[in-house]
């Protein structure tokens, strides 16, 4: 077994992992990459062009394994992909549905690739309305960095001035269907804003990517590369470097320290040979995403660090945020009953986006603080799921499917959650994964604020249904449970304060200098935007930042 | 064919986009697979299968389109059922309480019965202003045989062109709404 000494260990390949992985090799660093999940082989495991006759249960998937199913992204265009082996466990009443992809690239696999950036409204949130604490950043600052991101990753959308939304530079926009145009103008007439979405899928070819070619099952994975994933963007560019050292299938079990309490390797088991094995590190970045970054580090005890690296100010692990997502409105529009079918599913998801429209005259003008958005969608699909709102058989049933298939509209709310003491991640006192690493455990319930929100945006989304003519057909009975948006953040905050937050302004952790975090757990909240996007950026700058420390031998 | 051809001018530079016209090809040509003449079912005795199947083609019906006896549908249900144990009892005693109601009313299983008797017995299910008392289970069990019918139907190439579904194309520039002075769609040809 080779001693090699890396100058960084990166733990996970997901967007955080992998803009660092890719930015550090860049710079000529040696970096051995860990991955707990498989690489995947696009021609094969990428299901996104095959149709429903070509798979066994018609994309439905085997019953008899639905009941093991982590939802709505476990299908079988996917199968194989998501996470089985190693559990998490949640605290008794917290309800937490989580898909998770651990192969090579995470979650960038199949994201939604709505791409809008953070700005002041949510890093100046607290100043604003008095609830928790700002984040140690301004947007000025952190603008640059949003810019260089969208220019690697190619971002669709157009520039908006929502003062909710910074704008960025595009590529551009999808263009809007028949069902964007009549709900755009009902949305005007209430005064809601209906715009093109921000959307990280290419509508040109950029950078040696190719342009989408709209087949529109994005979330099975892209073929093609046509939306960025760490795969098809970082990977090329950090293996031709010759300084990336990638090992999927490696389950990481703890971060190793020195005598000084340095993080100086970490080990891991090869979940192929199922062998124990350490690798060295100059600096580590962890980047597992949320969850399993604060497992490994509650994990990594020692005698320097008792409960977990780096966890001086206890609050590692705390603080845990997610969206609630939730069907807000379903109905159809009218005006296309019987038009010809259109490619309404061409991205599979948000070509357009109702963005954050309130409280910003006033940040307490409504009955919850912050704001929320809401994602509209529908038309032709892949499956007309609509059929249980007709009633009847025979060839009328059969002709009322076709006349229905281009109307249906539904609209999906993403609320941010605020942050909690009682919603974190600790380690499960008892149960083990099946590579005897103690488990990750999660307690989570929503908070008043949010509910209040997803109240409100059944009634506003109901109203532009209704100001565009449709016709309402009601709201989910109930928002979808935490874990669903998979969007969970805020495990290792980042501030100025060592005593009340792990990592600093650059995502390097307070209390040991040669360790860094580079996902979502380094955000304050989850604001009411996505959080691929703005992973990427703070990784990039988290990555120049422990680049300049080599450079300036200070690591 | 034009967007394909586009396609072909992307292939040289992009090996992604030659491995996908690959699989499509593939994928064309297991689709076209010969369906044998005579099926054994699976799960279903061949008198159930057979009552299934009429159902099946009752709740869509070959007109001017296939319908879901040239879709193969009941091969599907008589498929999935045997793969889902939850549902097996809900299928056998609801096709036993078909001919049970069938024999009732016309002392015949419902096979048997003509197309109109056919039609009235599930008129009585289907539609809400319709019902009996009494037949909550059989619009219990009509209700699943539909659903599963559309799944079955409407998962083939022949249920996916009747709608015109947009994934069986590819398309070379993101689709926009051609109604350019229509923004709230008033004056579509009424359908």
């Amino acid at each position: 077994m080779s001693q090699e000494t890396f100058d960084v260990i990166v733990i996970g390949t997901g967007a955080g992992g992998g803009m660092a992985l890719r930015t550090l090799c860049e710079a000529g660093l040696k970096v051995c990459a860990l991955n707990a999940g498989r690489r995947l082989t696009p021609s094969r495991d990428f299901r996104n062009h095959r149709m429903p006759w070509d798979m066994k249960y018609r994309a439905f998937g085997d019953p008899k394994k639905l009941a093991q199913s982590y939802g709505y992204m476990d299908n079988e265009y996917t199968q194989g992909i998501w996470e089985h082996e190693i559990i998490y466990t949640t605290a008794p009443g917290t309800e937490w549905m989580w898909p998770r992809c651990f192969a090579v690239g995470g979650k960038t696999n199949f994201w939604g690739r709505s791409s809008a950036r953070f700005g002041d409204i949510d890093f100046r949130a607290a100043s604003l309305d008095g609830y928790d604490v700002d984040w140690p950043v301004t947007y000025e600052e952190i603008a640059p960095y949003y810019t260089r991101v969208e220019k690697m990753i190619g971002v669709a959308s157009t520039v908006q001035n929502r003062p909710s939304n910074p704008d960025g530079e595009y590529l551009p926009p999808f263009n809007f269907r028949c069902l964007d145009r009549i709900l755009e103008s009902g949305a005007r007439k209430i005064g809601v804003p209906y715009l093109p979405d921000r959307i990280a899928q290419l509508t040109r070819n950029h950078n040696g990517h190719p342009a989408c070619h709209f087949c529109g099952n994005c979330t099975e994975g892209c073929d093609t590369g046509s939306f960025f994933s760490t795969p098809w963007f970082f990977l090329p560019s950090a293996e031709k470097s010759g300084h990336l050292d990638l090992r999927p299938n490696a389950l990481v079990r703890q971060i190793l320290v020195d005598n000084d309490g340095r993080a100086q390797g970490v080990a891991y088991i090869d979940r192929t040979t199922r062998k124990d094995l350490e690798v060295r590190g100059r600096a580590i970045v962890v980047a597992a995403s949320s969850v399993e970054s604060a497992r490994i580090m509650l994990n990594s005890k020692s005698r320097h660090w008792p409960t977990g690296i780096a966890n001086s100010s206890g609050q590692l692990g705390r603080n845990l945020c997610d969206h609630m997502y939730g069907t807000a409105a379903r109905g159809y529009l009218p005006q296309l009953l019987g038009a010809p079918s259109f490619p309404d599913n061409v991205s599979a998801s948000t070509i357009a986006w109702m963005p954050r429209w309130q409280n910003l005259r006033n940040p307490r003008e409504e009955k919850f603080i912050r704001g929320y958005s809401v994602y509209p969608d529908g038309g032709c699909g892949d499956f007309p799921w609509y059929f249980d709102q007709i009633e009847g058989f025979g060839s009328e049933f059969k002709k009322t499917i076709k006349r229905r298939y281009p109307t249906p509209v539904n609209f999906t709310m993403q609320a941010p959650a605020l942050r909690s003491d009682t919603n974190y991640v600790d380690i499960d006192p008892e149960v083990k994964d099946a590579y005897g690493i103690p488990a990750a455990r999660i307690h989570f319930q929503w908070d008043p604020n949010t509910l209040l929100m997803w109240e409100h945006a059944k009634q506003a989304c109901k109203d532009v249904l209704k100001a565009a003519g449709g016709e309402y057909l009601g709201a989910a009975d109930r928002p979808e449970p935490p874990g669903y948006s998979l969007h969970e953040t805020g495990t290792c905050r980042m501030g100025n304060d060592p005593k009340k937050f792990v990592t600093n302004r650059f995502g390097q952790t307070h209390d040991v200098s040669n360790l860094f975090v580079c996902d979502a757990s380094v955000f304050l909240n989850c604001t009411d935007k996505t959080t691929t996007i703005s992973i990427l950026t703070f990784a990039l700058r988290s990555a120049e930042h422990l680049i300049e420390r080599f450079r300036s031998g200070n690591v | 064919m034009l967007q394909f051809m586009a396609a072909g001018a992307f292939a040289a530079r992009f090996p992604g986009f030659r491995k996908w016209q690959f699989v499509c090809q593939q994928e064309a040509e297991r689709g076209a697979q010969i369906r044998p003449a005579a099926y054994t079912p699976r799960f279903f005795t061949t008198a159930e299968y057979a009552a299934l199947e009429r159902l099946t083609e009752l709740i869509i019906p070959s007109d001017d389109t296939p319908g879901a006896k040239e879709a193969g549908v009941a091969e599907f249900i008589d498929f999935m059922v045997s793969s889902d144990p939850s549902i097996q009892d809900d299928f056998r005693h609801g096709l036993a309480w078909l001919d049970g109601d069938a024999r009732r009313l016309h002392q015949k299983p419902f096979v048997e019965l003509n197309a109109a008797a056919q039609t009235a017995l599930l008129r009585s299910l289907a539609y809400s202003d319709q019902k009996l008392p009494g037949d909550e289970s059989g619009r219990r069990f009509f209700h699943l045989v539909r659903h599963y019918t559309v799944m079955g139907y409407y998962t083939t190439r022949i249920g996916l062109e009747q709608l015109d579904c947009p994934s069986l194309k590819s398309y070379s520039e993101s689709p926009g709404c051609p109604h350019v002075d229509d923004p709230e769609h008033r004056r579509l040809s009424p359908a």
